[in-house]
């Protein structure tokens, strides 16, 4: 077992040292450099000569992307290249995104908490009710929320919830270092759209796992000895039918960590994603880096936990190889 | 008035004795007596005149004190900045016009008045001026302002890096000088006769002597810094002292971020901002017809134009450009690439401003005589490439209008789009496109032809280089006397109506929206959201 966990750990490093490689090369292929992107109009050759020093743009790409390493390594995400050029002489990257990071991190966690025993419950009600009106509605009613972009989903239930009904508020602003939590019924909206889009996955695996451990014959056998149909499905049926809807899961969670960036957009909520898109925007290469390398951590990391809790419900993976 | 000009009893704001125009006085006059009237009087004595005044038609006492104004922008994460002297966008202009004063004003109908500077006295040729400031304005910190602030404000934006170096790049900046407390000397490099133009912009306000890196402002405007997250929200309190009448009324100003424009404006429509800017098009016609908001709709001189390499062929032969010229049905790319929201523009820059030329005929559709000079070029059936981008409203949906316009004097126009982060950046792609689009906000004839016509200009986007028409454009710039200056500017502006490379087809609105809560923010040519005035506005 343990070497089973190293095993992982190993791999999750190899992968988070290519995504590195990878963050960082494709920041350089981006047309011009920071220093440009923020003189834009202004970028006359002596003024990028002069920013470009300043940020130290000049020094070859490798000594940067071992800097920048290091930094990240040891915790230390460096400065905003884009806010140093704009005067500031000292802009941290940590100080800028701890509280968006902490904001979608909210907002995934409450979604994450409905979306598992809500994708478990109806996948397992589609999988008892198979073939029948409640499995068709389950199915259908995922697929069409699945189906849809969440900028659709999120537009949409803007305008029944605000300008229909005047129910629920259109944006979510929270100030910086305020709580979202605050003001629940700013995060209904974000809350449901994310529901949508990453829901329907989980249901379909779950009403699939279920329904093929229904029809196994330890689940008849149990049937047979007149064990209740309750008892049937939740100590036999689900516990192994869960094993392989972990996985789907986890990759939802992983896609909330993307899907945030949509919606905070729609709603204009102050998260990690709308930080990573302004970065975008105005090339700020440092913020960039740290960020896709940030969500790149929290997606081996979820693949991680999510393999361990696999390994847990499946005995059979405990046995060395 | 020391120099002759009327004022309008009724604008003075009761007990004021101070001397000053009023708008409406100035509208009244029409536009281009108003604006040549505006300009003058900073050269030379002008009193004390009062730079801010009581709203139109209002009196003190329908004026609500008090509660915090909520303004929506769109958001520049990282890049925003309370530093004017660095390129700004918008949100940013808010926050200085919260903070900080100009030496001069730009007025909503684009006339100038005092801010801080009160004369602007120059020497015979006006190669050099001696300004006097406002006396008795102190900053945030109580510190008293004085000619030195200005001094180190004008070395700030004489920085390489700085986006305010074409306004002082006429400076003799090592010889500037502070005669005394409120009196100041520029030394110029070439005769200016309207320096004072040149301080209206946001990049040029004045900033406290020793200010680094703005991390807690000090200015001398009508509000206090109080927080600054870039890219989320800042916030500002109302200063008690602020020099100039009436305002600020309310107590607080906050400045949101939100990028995305359909949430800036549910968060309008849903009472959790007061205020937004740059309401879409779309939007504004809706709205408009709803009357749910108020959608604050300002005529400005922010010209969009198409602009033609005047070097490279097709576009070195004159005919060519001017047939290009008669190919835009301006009407038509109006109405349906900006909505209807503009006026039509005529191939010269700055409408409005002090010096445009409005006595040159407007140029419109004629393809028989576009045809005919593309015949004469020998250019039948000219194929060209415009490059265009959606990094301003209105520019991909002109291009493509004008792409289906040229078809009928036989001219194939294919549209090719460049990254919006690439368009206007000289180390990328801007000034190497031979035929593409662009957008000046000009605040001064000056400011513009310095920067894109002149020998030497930073942004020559036609590529105009004409020794004569460079000698009459300083000519114009340096002529003291308003009645000659004018017409060297008549003159320079038919040479670029009729020969330029700038297909000028409007002058664009700014359109912003309010809620009907928010009063006292007036339309104003010289910026978005009433030129972000917050000092005016109050909630009723």
């Amino acid at each position: 077992m343990l070497a089973f966990v190293l095993r992982r750990l190993v791999g999750a490093a190899a992968a988070l040292l290519a995504a590195s490689v990878l963050i960082f090369t494709a920041v350089q292929v981006l047309p011009g450099n920071a220093a440009s992107a923020v003189l834009g109009r202004n970028a006359s050759p002596a003024a990028v000569g002069i920013l470009s020093r300043q940020m130290g743009l000049d020094r070859p790409a490798s000594t940067r992307y071992a800097h920048w390493l290091k930094g990240f390594v040891h915790g230390d995400l460096g400065d905003s290249a884009v806010a140093i050029a704009q005067g500031s002489n000292h802009a941290p990257i940590w100080h800028l995104i701890s509280g968006p990071l902490k904001n979608s991190a909210i907002l995934a966690a409450i979604t994450a908490l409905v979306m598992i025993p809500l994708s478990v419950a109806l996948g397992t009600l589609a999988a008892v009710r198979a073939g029948r009106p409640t499995d068709h509605l389950i199915s259908l009613g995922s697929l069409a929320a699945v189906s849809m972009p969440e900028f659709v989903v999120g537009s949409l239930l803007v305008a029944v919830f605000f300008v229909g009904l005047h129910l629920l508020p259109p944006v979510a602003i929270v100030p910086p270092g305020g709580d979202p939590l605050s003001h629940p019924k700013q995060l209904v909206l974000p809350v449901v759209t994310l529901l949508f889009a990453s829901m329907a996955a989980g249901i379909r695996m779950v009403r699939a796992g279920t329904f093929e451990v229904l029809q196994t014959e330890y689940v008849q056998t149990a049937r047979l000895n007149g064990l209740p149909e309750r008892r049937v499905i939740m100590r036999y049926a689900l516990r192994n039918a869960l094993a392989p809807s972990v996985q789907v899961l986890a990759q939802n969670l992983q896609y909330l960590v993307g899907g945030v960036i949509v919606v905070e957009a729609v709603f204009a909520y102050p998260g990690i994603g709308s930080q990573l898109v302004n970065a975008v925007q105005i090339r700020d290469v440092t913020v960039v880096q740290s960020v896709a390398m940030l969500i790149a951590v929290v997606y081996v990391l979820i693949n991680l936990v999510a393999d361990l809790i696999v390994m847990l419900l499946v005995p059979k993976l405990r046995e060395p190889v | 008035m020391t120099d002759g000009r009327q004022a309008d009893p009724g604008a003075y704001e009761e007990g004021d004795d101070e001397h000053a125009l009023s708008r409406a006085d100035f509208l009244k006059k029409g536009a281009a007596s108003a604006v040549g009237l505006g300009m003058v009087p900073l050269v030379g004595g002008l009193g004390n005149a009062a730079a801010s005044m009581l709203p139109e038609g209002v009196s003190e006492a329908e004026i609500r004190r008090g509660g915090t104004l909520r303004v929506g922008y769109v958001g520049g994460g990282t890049a925003e900045t309370i530093n004017p002297s660095v390129g700004v966008t918008p949100i940013d202009e808010g926050r200085i016009q919260a903070i900080f004063d100009p030496l001069v004003l730009l007025n909503a109908d684009l006339s100038l008045s005092p801010g801080l500077a009160l004369e602007w006295n120059p020497n015979k040729d006006a190669t050099e001026y001696e300004v006097k400031l406002r006396p008795g304005v102190t900053f945030h910190n109580g510190k008293t302002f004085s000619a030195e602030d200005v001094i180190y404000s004008i070395h700030l934006m004489a920085k390489p890096t700085s986006a305010a170096l074409p306004f002082v790049s006429g400076i003799k900046i090592r010889d500037l000088k502070a005669i005394n407390k409120t009196t100041l000397r520029i030394p110029l490099k070439f005769p200016d006769a309207n320096l004072a133009a040149n301080f209206v912009y946001y990049n040029t306000w004045i900033v406290q002597k020793g200010e680094k890196n703005f991390s807690r402002p000090v200015g001398t405007g009508p509000f206090k810094f109080g927080s600054f997250t870039p890219g989320q929200q800042s916030v500002f309190k109302r200063n008690p002292h602020y020099w100039a009448h009436g305002g600020p009324y309310v107590d607080s100003l906050k400045i949101v971020s939100i990028s995305d424009p359909s949430a800036r404006l549910n968060a309008l429509l849903s009472g959790q901002i007061d205020a937004m800017a740059q309401l879409s098009y779309a939007q504004a016609k809706a709205h408009q017809a709803s009357h749910d908001i108020n959608v604050l709709v300002s005529h400005a001189p922010q010209v969009l134009m198409f602009y033609m390499d005047t070097r490279k062929p097709p576009f070195n032969d004159n005919r060519v450009r001017l047939a290009m010229k008669l190919i835009a049905d301006r009407p038509a790319l109006i109405r349906d690439a900006i909505s209807g929201f503009g006026t039509v523009g005529n191939d010269i820059v700055g409408k409005g401003l002090t010096f445009y030329d409005n006595s040159i005929p407007q140029h419109t559709r004629d393809i028989p005589r576009a045809k005919s000079l593309l015949k004469a070029a020998g250019r039948e059936g000219l194929k060209v490439v415009l490059q265009t981008s959606d990094v301003i409203p209105g520019f991909v949906e002109s291009a493509t209008l004008l792409a289906q316009q040229a078809t009928a004097a036989g001219v194939t126009i294919k549209l090719k789009q460049v990254p919006a982060s690439s368009y206007f950046n000289p180390s990328l792609q801007y000034l190497k496109m031979p035929f593409a689009e662009t957008q000046w906000p000009p605040s001064s004839l000056k400011f513009f032809y310095l920067q894109a016509l002149a020998a030497n200009a930073p942004f020559n986007e036609t590529h105009w280089h004409s020794k004569s028409f460079n000698t009459l454009l300083f000519k114009a710039i340096g002529e003291p006397n308003h009645r000659k200056a004018q017409s060297y500017w008549n003159q320079v502006q038919r040479i670029q109506w009729s020969q330029g490379g700038y297909l000028s087809w409007t002058n664009a609105d700014f359109v912003d929206a309010l809620s009907k809560k928010v009063k006292g923010l007036k339309p104003s040519a010289a910026g978005i959201l009433g030129n972000h005035r917050y000092q005016d506005a109050w909630l009723s």
